[in-house]
């Protein structure tokens, strides 16, 4: 089911705005993630959608449907929460039935549907048990195999993974993706992982401050970010913050000047300072000095010190280690000038060839 | 240390630690309980010098026949029937209102716990005079909806639920506090996630409360049953040192002090105590056997 907010605001004090004319637009089987800070408003959101809460003012339709009005069980929305909320005295099968049995199906049907997606969530093999007795991550299957059992019009996740440890916490992400991929359902996931977000979404809207900072795919978030904000927010390690004055120096005659001019902030994605031999659509080249150098696994860390300002790099493998001083390139992807305001005025699909 | 062994001495310096509450239970629980036992056997008995001189069968024997002993169990059985059920249901609904007051929640929370802190004996005061046939605030607000006044206090049919009515109200305080407590362990998530599953509000309360409130429930019973079976003191306040009217309201407990303060019998009273005691132990083991099925913990 497509969903769309038309501006809504929620306030549950009425005083104070926890979202502000949200506008955005669900598509139809796609699955989205809500991404942002704790108490930037990913949660109430998503209880919004669900009907758990009710807008303050604005518009929530599904499909054509004006559905601001609805209860969650009108809406038909099918919900897995953070710490599951299986219902502790129910066997397996008995909570994947919960909600048949609530909508009044026969037993025959409801014992069907629930083995059926007990194999879809690969929970068959442990329908007698009760929830105590799994581990984290089969109740987390139990709980969306429970949330799908009505065939909801929208599946709505609220941080499921952050009860799991790191491993399982892939796994469950790859397999609420395959999950989703097979049922088709439109779905809308919680997480303050962005790294989370990057792997399972079709699209990310990064919630803070009670606003949308940005509504796109994933690629477009990480290489054309709108804001200082959603700029530090995705990425790991951090994208390099630095005041553009210190590079103005090196920018000029590179970026136009009246955007120099304008330029508050620098933001440098660790990969886009490589070694000049590795360059690939340079930018400009820089000078600095090695601070630091750390090799873990696979990745390796610089740490570069530029004008007294310390950049990170992940593209200095290569570098030998009784290096002191270098030149090394700016890269013009992954490299942004924000204005006074946060706003992008430079790099990304802007100026990108 | 974490891998320490057990040895002989740390053992007895675990016991020493153990001994003053071990000294205390041994001389004031354990000791008058086999004592007691052992003095159901005895048939003839010289109390002021503590010589037994037969021991037998017959103060269990004299039981059994006796028709006092057969009304005091009746009775018994009829006041934890009377009491119990209405106790557990009266004070689960007053908690689940209470739990839903946003607002000097607290305020009736102590107003329902005063009972509880109230001795039994101004209680029964205040009742007597509530039952009291002839300007009595029961009788009072009868006559209102018209019915004819009640000997609450004085008519046989009527001393037993009298007796009832006043015990389930002095037992309400403590349960509503406990079934509070037991409301506010269970996870908000859970009502939501049932809202979301369709659930209504019954469905919410049939589905949710009561099986996640059951060991709550099963503590209230348990706890409700053993002190019923016991009940004493109300009758002996109520009806002021009798046991009602033509004996309505004669328990076992109160047929044990009739039988050992008054009439010196002490094998028979301590006889009475000891099928009191395996009453209790079967009506308990029974409801553990039934919690095994029912109780979700």
């Amino acid at each position: 089911m497509q969903v769309t907010f038309k501006d809504v605001t929620l306030s549950y004090d009425g005083k104070r705005e926890i979202l502000k004319h949200l506008n955005f637009v669900i598509q139809e089987g796609t699955l989205v993630c809500l991404l942002g800070p704790s108490g930037g408003g990913k949660s109430t959101t998503l209880n919004l959608i669900s009907g758990l809460l009710a807008p303050t003012a604005g518009h929530i339709f599904f499909g054509d449907k004006d559905v601001t009005k609805e209860d969650a069980l009108a809406r038909k929305v099918g919900m897995v929460f953070q710490n599951y909320a299986l219902y502790p005295h129910l066997s397996v099968q008995k909570n994947i039935e919960f909600p048949l049995k609530m909508a009044g199906l026969s037993r025959g049907d409801r014992a069907k549907k629930a083995k059926e997606l007990a194999a879809l969530v690969h929970v068959d093999d442990q329908l007698d048990k009760k929830p105590g007795e799994l581990s984290g991550g089969q109740q987390q299957r139990v709980a969306i195999a429970r949330a799908l059992a009505k065939e909801p019009s929208i599946l709505l996740l609220d941080e499921p993974l952050s009860n799991l440890d790191a491993r399982l916490r892939i796994e469950m992400r790859e397999e609420i993706r395959r999950i989703q991929r097979e049922t088709g359902v439109t779905t809308v996931f919680v997480t303050h992982d962005q790294d989370e977000a990057m792997h399972i979404s079709d699209k990310i809207m990064v919630l803070h401050d009670g606003h949308i900072q940005q509504y796109s795919t994933p690629t477009t978030l990480y290489a054309d970010p709108e804001n200082l904000f959603v700029a530090q927010f995705i990425g790991e390690p951090v994208i390099n913050s630095v005041p553009a004055s210190a590079l103005s120096h090196d920018l000029a005659g590179v970026v136009p000047a009246d955007i120099l001019s304008q330029a508050q902030t620098a933001g440098i994605r660790p990969e886009a300072l490589t070694l000049p031999q590795r360059a690939l659509n340079p930018l400009t080249t820089l000078h600095g000095k090695v601070v630091e150098f750390d090799q873990f696994g696979r990745e390796s860390t610089a740490k570069l010190d530029y004008n007294n300002l310390q950049l990170i790099s992940t593209e200095m493998g290569q570098l030998s280690h009784d290096t002191k001083e270098l030149d090394f390139t700016l890269e013009k992807k992954g490299f942004f000038l924000f204005d006074a305001n946060g706003k992008r005025i430079f790099g990304g699909d802007d100026h990108a060839e | 240390m974490l891998n320490e062994k057990p040895t002989w001495k740390s053992s007895i310096k675990g016991w020493l630690y153990l001994l003053p509450m071990l000294a205390i239970s041994l001389t004031f629980n354990i000791y008058p309980i086999i004592k007691s036992f052992l003095m159901s056997f005895y048939t003839k008995y010289d109390f002021y010098n503590d010589i037994v001189s037969a021991y037998g069968f017959s103060n269990f024997t004299y039981l059994w026949n006796d028709p006092d002993f057969h009304l005091a169990v009746r009775n018994t059985l009829i006041f934890v029937i009377g009491v119990v059920p209405l106790n557990v249901i009266i004070s689960l609904a007053i908690a689940l209102m209470l739990n839903k007051i946003k607002y000097v929640a607290s305020a009736f929370r102590t107003i329902y716990f005063l009972p509880f802190v109230t001795s039994t004996v101004a209680i029964a005061q205040v009742w007597n005079w509530i039952y009291n046939a002839d300007y009595g605030l029961l009788n009072y607000l009868l006559g209102l909806v018209g019915i004819n006044p009640i000997n609450w206090l004085n008519d046989p049919n009527w001393a037993m639920p009298a007796l009832i009515i006043m015990s389930i109200w002095k037992g309400l305080g403590f349960n509503i506090v406990l079934f509070l407590v037991g409301l506010n362990n269970i996870n908000t998530r859970y009502y939501q996630a049932a809202e979301i599953d369709g659930a209504n509000s019954w469905h919410q309360f049939t589905n949710v409360t009561i099986p996640l409130l059951s060991p709550m429930t099963f503590l209230v019973t348990v706890n409700g049953v053993i002190g019923s079976f016991k009940v004493f003191d109300e009758i002996f306040a109520l009806f002021q040192g009798s046991s009602g009217p033509s004996k309505s309201a004669l328990t076992i407990v109160y047929y044990l002090y009739e039988k050992f303060y008054t009439e010196w019998k002490y094998g028979i009273a301590a006889a009475s105590g000891v099928v009191l005691f395996f009453l209790i132990l079967i009506v308990t083991l029974l409801q553990l056997w039934y919690s095994r099925k029912h109780v979700h913990y």
